[in-house]
């Protein structure tokens, strides 16, 4: 959560309009809405329940989980308004998310 | 300096990089360098270590600074370098190709979908793992 929060805060109030933010986990609409309540954040929260999205992407970590269950590996995307990828990071320890100004250099240079 | 403040020294460095890191997690510069608090722990644990050596007459709080910093060097080191890894490996995205298209409903129970964004504003897709 600590990237979505930085993601919103460096961007500043008509690049928030201009952008759209969305979040996609394997949590439950309840969970997710949880979250969002929680964070008083504005982005949209997408259920991908069964990871069928996560793994069109190729970004399932199978095992991951608790339980062995399969989880999402932790990336970003940005993609224009074409639906042109045109950056993406994806981690490598699941404590380390791209720096929102990398993330921010990739929205402003579209 | 005594063996005493060492061993205090040492639980303060430790405790604090936790707590420190814990509290910070909001920084991105903190959250994305998580061997910081590897690195502090290691240096709490050398502290120790000299106090250890240097205890003369009351020993045990210096065992016990060592005994709580080299606790958690080895769980934070195992964590950071084993447990928080994300494996590599191709995905489907590639720079320059169109994303692929999906549906999945928001918070609200309403669907929604990638495609609907064209023409109208870019995506930042985050995909994380969830809460359990």
């Amino acid at each position: 959560m600590g990237e979505l929060q930085g993601l919103g805060a460096a961007l500043s109030e008509a690049e928030r309009t201009g952008v759209e933010i969305i979040a996609v986990s394997p949590d439950s609409n309840e969970q997710s809405q949880k979250v969002a309540d929680g964070l008083r954040l504005s982005y949209r929260f997408l259920a991908d329940r069964d990871l069928a999205v996560t793994r069109r992407y190729g970004l399932v970590h199978p095992g991951g989980g608790p339980d062995g269950r399969d989880v999402p590996r932790p990336a970003t995307v940005v993609v224009d308004r074409d639906g042109v990828v045109r950056w993406f990071s994806v981690t490598h320890n699941v404590q380390v998310r791209p720096d929102p100004s990398d993330v921010l250099r990739a929205i402003r240079g579209l | 300096m005594t063996a005493g403040w060492l061993a205090a020294l040492s639980v303060v460095v430790a405790a604090g990089a936790a707590v420190a890191y814990a509290w910070l997690l909001r920084i991105a510069l903190v959250r994305n360098h998580p061997e910081g608090y590897v690195i502090a722990f290691a240096v709490a644990t050398m502290l120790a270590a000299l106090a250890v050596r240097r205890a003369k007459r009351r020993r045990w709080p210096a065992w016990l600074a060592l005994a709580f910093s080299s606790l958690l060097l080895v769980a934070g080191a195992w964590y950071n370098f084993v447990g928080a890894r994300v494996p590599g490996g191709p995905t489907a995205l590639r720079v320059g190709e169109t994303a692929p298209d999906f549906t999945l409903s928001d918070a609200a129970g309403r669907p929604v979908s990638l495609a609907s964004y064209r023409g109208q504003k870019p995506v930042v897709l985050v995909f994380y793992r969830g809460h359990w």
